[in-house]
């Protein structure tokens, strides 16, 4: 005999579970914690290094990436504290491994706390790491079709970083068409363009991130006045 | 792509309630899944049938109810579909409605006797 059980849990609840002990955590110690997501070669990395450099939050960064510390390395070159995850093949991160990296991370007196996922468009959006917001970073050369074809991430951003602004003049893309959908996917999501080596556009995504970071270490009760 | 790292999740969840409230063979499962999810349901499928042998689900069959990607019109409240306009006044889609849903809907369970 067989017997038809409702149970309505969700697929995820265990790793929703560590999601959530992450997110308590960086809401106690006050952390603004983002989670960049990316195509390989979107310019994460690039984002990343002349973001800590310029900014007066104080940071650190989980690097994930199927192989190799290259992205590691590069941000502690910056001399900001970093922890390496290799998936090993793996296409996305888990909250479980952000967990582990987390504990091998410096967080006393840390205000951001950046999670630069596995280079792809479609995974990494699925997974929640117990993050405040995801940020999506997109570049010129990949062309202004993005949104609309990966919409999952783009309708979870806080977020979008359009980079490489300075390819403009050499490849085929339409700043209006790439807007437009990122709008007609979500109404509200903020926008951000940069040529990051550059320095161009950047003080208006750093300004951003030290809004967000104060926004974190001062919730607003829900009547909207600070606590 | 990521079809794998669900069912993975799927399985265990299943196998952890399985022991905690002493269920038999699992014969059927029935999931919701928000067209966000990006999942193929063909892959979904073969990883499943490749994940449950040996397992309390080892046989089972799945089934899925697909959830459409809907927005709060940001005009009148109403449902906006995936990159579309409110079907009553025009207006932009905000709030994401549903879309990211990936949940066990209910299990069909062997009893004794």
């Amino acid at each position: 005999m067989t017997r038809r059980l409702e149970i309505r849990q969700s697929v995820f609840a265990r790793d929703e579970r560590v999601a959530g002990e992450i997110r308590r955590e960086m809401a106690s110690r006050g952390i603004l914690f983002l989670n960049l997501i990316g195509s390989p070669g979107a310019g994460k990395t690039t984002l990343l290094e002349h973001t800590l450099g310029r900014t007066s939050l104080r940071c650190a960064v989980v690097e994930g990436d199927v192989a190799t510390d290259r992205d590691a390395a590069r941000i502690a070159a910056r001399k900001i504290p970093v922890v390496q995850i290799n998936t090993q093949g793996g296409c996305h991160l888990e909250a479980h491994l952000v967990r582990r990296g987390l504990e091998a991370l410096p967080l006393d007196g840390v205000d951001l706390v950046v999670v630069e996922n596995v280079g792809n468009l479609v995974c990494p959006a699925e997974f929640d790491l117990g993050e405040d917001a995801k940020v999506a970073v997109a570049s010129t050369a990949e062309g202004d079709d993005k949104p609309l074809k990966y919409p999952s991430l783009f309708v979870q951003a806080r977020g979008v970083v359009l980079t490489k602004t300075d390819l403009l003049p050499h490849v085929p893309f339409s700043r209006e068409r790439f807007w437009g959908d990122v709008a007609l996917l979500k109404e509200g999501t903020e926008r951000f363009e940069v040529a990051a080596p550059r320095g161009e556009g950047m003080e208006a995504w750093i300004a951003a991130l030290e809004r967000w970071a104060a926004e974190k270490r001062r919730p607003k009760a829900p009547g909207g006045a600070p606590q | 792509m990521h079809e794998l790292s669900l069912v993975e999740s799927l399985v265990t969840a299943l196998e952890e309630r399985a022991r905690q409230e002493g269920w038999g063979r699992i014969q059927g499962v029935r999931l919701r899944l928000g067209a966000l999810r990006q999942v193929v349901p063909e892959v979904l499928e073969f990883c499943f049938q490749g994940a449950i042998p040996g397992t309390p689900l080892a046989g089972a069959a799945l089934e899925l109810e697909e959830v459409p990607a809907l927005f709060r019109c940001v005009g009148c409240g109403g449902e906006v579909p995936l990159g579309g306009r409110c079907p009553a006044c025009g207006g932009p889609g905000g709030e994401m409605i549903s879309g990211l849903e990936w949940e066990i809907l209910s299990v069909d369970v062997e009893e004794e006797g």
